[in-house]
């Protein structure tokens, strides 16, 4: 499915990803974990396409070489990723724009374009997931939306695109209980064989709905432990202490943390 | 050479006129004016531009309503269509706000307007009537013979408590340079509701000039939509004065410029009566090395105290070589004024686009549904279902 090799990402003169390595198989969810700071945004953003990076290294999905795709080829080729602050874009409705989406991968892919009506019931589906209100579909997209709206949306239009993987960016950032236990839900009704999924996130909270294959600490632009889900208990426990400071004591063990 | 015009032509305004401050004055000054001529052949590709929608049509040709285009009889209770050529024949006292004999024209157009512009369109509402269908004066220009430029006359009148859609297109033809000067004057008597839809979209040669004067009794509605789509230098002033207490005006606008066009629009709202509300939303889309003008200005007049007044312009550039000049003035001579007023410049949303396009739509069809939603904002105050559409597609032009 998804393989990432030796990747680095610079804005000008500053080093974000420092030579990340990360294989996702078809179906697996992987929680990625850290600071601030660590380059998880930044890790997400070079999978879905934005601008503005220097990059190296290798990105294939389903062995298609990522990193030469624009972001729109790469949605075609059945990447989603779901914002940590979701783009407000006023005077477009929620309508038109995910069936202009929907439509723009499937004529890329040679596949027809779904009719009105079929997109309704398609849309109708993604709303009752994530208990969207009726008017959505008529209102502007993310304007004026609660916090919890807009990360409400984000699972909605990944219902709706049915991508191959699926890169969430702190989904759970800002979320009540309520909301948090809906998105939940929704990612969780979307796992699949063939769907794989990225979940970035600060919180163990959201693994505890959300309950991930594999849970990877990622540290100054490097994945410096993988784990199974017990990785991320541990890190609610004891915070990132362990891998962040690990460098500066002299007999290599942390100089703080969870060394007792 | 230009024999039509008078020997005390009024003098041309200049760069030191605040109104005309970024108009092409050296293209100004080749215009040429005179009265109205014989009707000149419309080229079906012309015709073919004019929207369509229910409603009597009154169809102007070179500052001559052309009554094989038109249809002046209607059976609607409580409307009535004429030309400005017949009522000027049969009860000229009733036009003498369109042509007052006892000001000065506030400038050189608007005096060539008054000398030339003999023809056009009348439309009187009678008292509590509602109009359902709009009526629709299509104004043609197509330069060519005598003078390059047209002047065409529009009177409106709305009795009390009616309420009517009037939508005024204005269309040209032809490669020449010339182009049509348009002058409407509409009064709303107390408790009367109208909307005026002014759409201008004159071919990249010719010059456009609207001037829109509108009186307004107590507790009337008057909401004001241009839409300054063409023309190499594009005008649409609108001078609302608020006479009678409760007056609401609701002004909004849309210049989508591209090339190297001017698009002005002037606004002035005189509060000259209590409680009156006021509401000015312009946005402007400025491609190439086109240029926007929005100049707003609000005048509350002593004793026109619970004036509440607001003003909103919205500009985006497209190129950096596009120019936008938005500039608010204020006179606020009353007590107890709630006046607002704000203007942005801004780029197309960079974050907006890669949201978009990581949803797979391309980046020329996400910048274009970016602009729309921009331009939709103003285009959705039209309440007339079948122009919205065609608005839209007009703004197509700046992809050409």
């Amino acid at each position: 499915m998804l393989h990432v090799k030796d990747l680095t990402a610079a804005i000008g003169d500053k080093q974000i990803l420092k030579g990340l390595d990360l294989d996702v198989g078809a179906g697996e969810v992987h929680a990625i974990m850290g600071p601030n700071g660590s380059g998880k945004s930044t890790f997400a953003h070079t999978l879905a396409g934005r601008e503005g990076y220097e990059i190296t290294g290798t990105v294939t999905l389903d062995d298609a070489d990522l990193l030469e795709m624009e972001p729109e080829a790469r949605a075609a080729a059945g990447v989603f990723m779901g914002f940590q602050y979701p783009v407000e874009i006023p005077g477009v409705n929620n309508m038109y724009f995910l069936r202009t989406a929907l439509n723009s991968v499937r004529r890329t892919r040679g596949e027809t374009e779904v009719s009105a009506r079929e997109f309704l019931s398609t849309a109708q589906e993604a709303m009752d997931l994530v208990e969207m209100p009726k008017d959505f579909l008529h209102r502007a997209v993310n304007a004026g939306f609660s916090g919890g709206e807009k990360k409400r949306n984000e699972i909605l239009q990944m219902a709706v695109m049915q991508p191959r993987l699926a890169v969430l960016d702190e989904t759970d950032s800002g979320l009540d209980i309520d909301a948090l236990r809906i998105i939940a839900g929704g990612v969780n009704a979307l796992r699949g064989p063939e769907r794989s999924m990225i979940v970035i996130t600060h919180y163990q909270r959201l693994l505890d709905y959300i309950k991930p294959d594999f849970v990877h600490v990622l540290v100054d632009g490097r994945i410096v432990e993988s784990g199974d889900h017990t990785l991320a208990l541990h890190l609610e426990d004891h915070g990132y202490a362990d891998f962040v400071n690990h460098d500066l004591d002299a007999s290599g063990r942390p100089l703080s943390g969870a060394t007792s | 050479m230009n024999s039509t015009a008078t020997a005390a032509a009024p003098e041309l305004p200049t760069k030191r006129d605040e109104a005309w401050r970024y108009a092409p004055h050296a293209d100004l000054a080749q215009l040429t004016f005179g009265p109205g001529g014989a009707s000149a052949a419309v080229p079906a590709e012309l015709e073919a531009q004019i929207p369509v929608f229910d409603g009597p049509r009154i169809v102007v040709v070179n500052g001559i309503v052309d009554p094989a285009r038109s249809e002046l009889a209607t059976s609607i209770t409580g409307l009535t269509l004429s030309t400005v050529a017949d009522v000027l024949t049969t009860e000229p006292e009733s036009l003498t706000r369109h042509f007052p004999t006892d000001a000065e024209p506030v400038d050189a157009f608007a005096a060539f307007n008054a000398q030339f512009g003999r023809d056009g369109a009348v439309i009187r509402v009678a008292a509590g009537a509602t109009i359902d269908q709009p009526i629709h004066v299509v104004d043609l220009a197509l330069p060519g013979a005598g003078h390059n430029t047209s002047s065409t006359g529009v009177v409106i009148e709305i009795g009390e408590g009616s309420e009517a859609t009037i939508v005024e297109t204005r269309l040209g033809h032809g490669t020449e340079s010339g182009g049509a000067n348009v002058r409407t004057t509409i009064t709303l008597h107390d408790h009367a509701t109208l909307e005026h839809i002014v759409v201008q979209d004159a071919p990249p040669a010719q010059i456009s000039l609207s001037r829109v004067d509108v009186t307004q009794g107590a507790n009337s509605t008057f909401r004001g939509r241009s839409f300054n789509l063409g023309a190499s230098y594009g005008r649409v002033a609108h001078a609302v004065v608020l006479a009678g207490a409760g007056a609401h005006a609701e002004l909004s606008g849309l210049y989508f410029g591209f090339g190297d066009q001017t698009l002005d629009q002037q606004v002035d709202i005189v509060h000259a009566a209590k409680d009156c509300s006021s509401r000015q939303l312009y946005r402007g889309v400025l491609d190439d090395s086109s240029t926007g003008i929005f100049s707003g200005g609000i005048d509350v007049q002593p004793g026109a105290d619970g004036t509440d007044a607001e003003q909103e312009n919205h500009n985006l550039l497209l190129s950096d070589r596009a120019e936008a000049n938005t500039q608010p003035r204020l006179e606020i001579l009353a007590d107890d004024v709630a006046c607002k007023h704000g203007a942005t410049v801004g780029q197309l949303d960079e974050t907006a686009l890669y949201y978009m396009r990581s949803r797979g739509i391309p980046a020329a069809e996400a910048r274009r549904l970016l602009i729309n939603g921009f331009a939709d904002q103003v285009v959705d105050h039209v309440s007339i279902d079948a122009l919205r559409p065609w608005i839209i597609d007009r703004l197509g032009h700046a992809d050409a």
